[in-house]
């Protein structure tokens, strides 16, 4: 068995896929706000991680800029959607999706 | 040898995913998912990405992971989650529809080998086509050097940076709005 001396793009990708795979069956499956939360971000990695494999593929940085936008978007992302959680969690002491089913505060 | 890494850490990472998505208790959960994190800084430096390892580990293992640890002990929500209340019976369907979208978005990416070409990706980028900044003279290896990234960064993406300050500030009064006490409800 001869092992290819770099690793390929498409092995990068499957890769990729797979980890975005199990992060939306994270948000499906999970009925924590946290860990919904967690999963997103698990997503969010997958596809950073396409993007820089992409990047070294075709010999450019863009792929590498847009990650560290993604990355500075999801710390946003983050800040404003834990708040938005202790928030929840405040009116209705509890993190459980199933127990927000109320537009209504 | 970049193979048999990228390989270890691949298994490693997955295992972390499904242990992460698995797991009942919040905590467990969130160390799984810095495992994750610390793999995905160990495929950067295989891409040869090595400015957005370190960014990986400072941001999201750092910053990122230590508010959400914070927010899980503020909250003591680290019991084991309850199960389901409604719509139970629907949870193998999203196991089945997670299954099903990792093995088409897996069969994009290896669809290459299927096919009578050699490759669906393009292996040279054509400059006349794309709008990006092609490396001349620099080896693909060098190409994530701290230099070349804040080059493309500070000259063709300077407007995309400064408007991630004003999101950033957005962010920051969103956050302390959303979690200042409110008379009404206090």
């Amino acid at each position: 068995m001869n092992l290819p001396s770099t690793v390929p793009t498409e092995a990068y990708l499957v890769l990729s896929a797979i980890l975005f795979g199990i992060g939306a069956m994270g948000v499906m499956l999970r009925k924590s706000a946290l860990t919904m939360f967690m999963s997103v971000e698990l997503m969010l990695n997958a596809v950073n991680l396409s993007f820089v494999a992409f990047a070294r593929h075709f010999g450019r940085l863009d792929g590498q800029i847009i990650v560290f936008f993604v990355m500075a978007v999801a710390a946003a992302e983050v800040a404003v959607g834990l708040a938005i959680i202790v928030d929840i969690f405040r009116s209705r002491r509890s993190v459980d999706i199933d127990d927000v089913n109320w537009l209504r505060g | 040898m970049e193979f048999v890494v990228f390989a270890v850490f691949a298994a490693i990472s997955v295992t972390a995913a499904l242990f992460m998505v698995l797991q009942r208790n919040a905590m467990y959960s969130a160390l799984f998912l810095v495992l994750n994190f610390f793999c995905f800084a160990v495929f950067f430096i295989l891409l040869g990405a090595y400015f957005l390892a370190v960014v990986q580990v400072a941001v999201y293992a750092g910053a990122i992971m230590v508010l959400m640890l914070f927010v899980i002990m503020l909250l003591n929500v680290a019991y084991p989650e309850p199960l389901d209340k409604v719509l139970g019976f629907l949870r193998p369907f999203g196991v089945v529809t997670a299954v099903v979208f990792a093995v088409v978005l897996a069969g994009v990416g290896l669809a290459s080998k299927m096919g009578d070409n050699a490759s669906i990706l393009p292996t040279i980028a054509d400059p006349s086509s794309g709008a990006g900044i092609m490396l001349k003279g620099v080896g693909a290896a060098e190409a994530g050097h701290v230099q070349e990234v804040a080059a493309t960064l500070f000259s063709r993406y300077l407007f995309p940076f400064e408007v991630t300050s004003v999101l950033l500030l957005a962010a920051i009064l969103g956050a302390s709005v959303l979690v200042r006490k409110r008379a009404e409800h206090a």
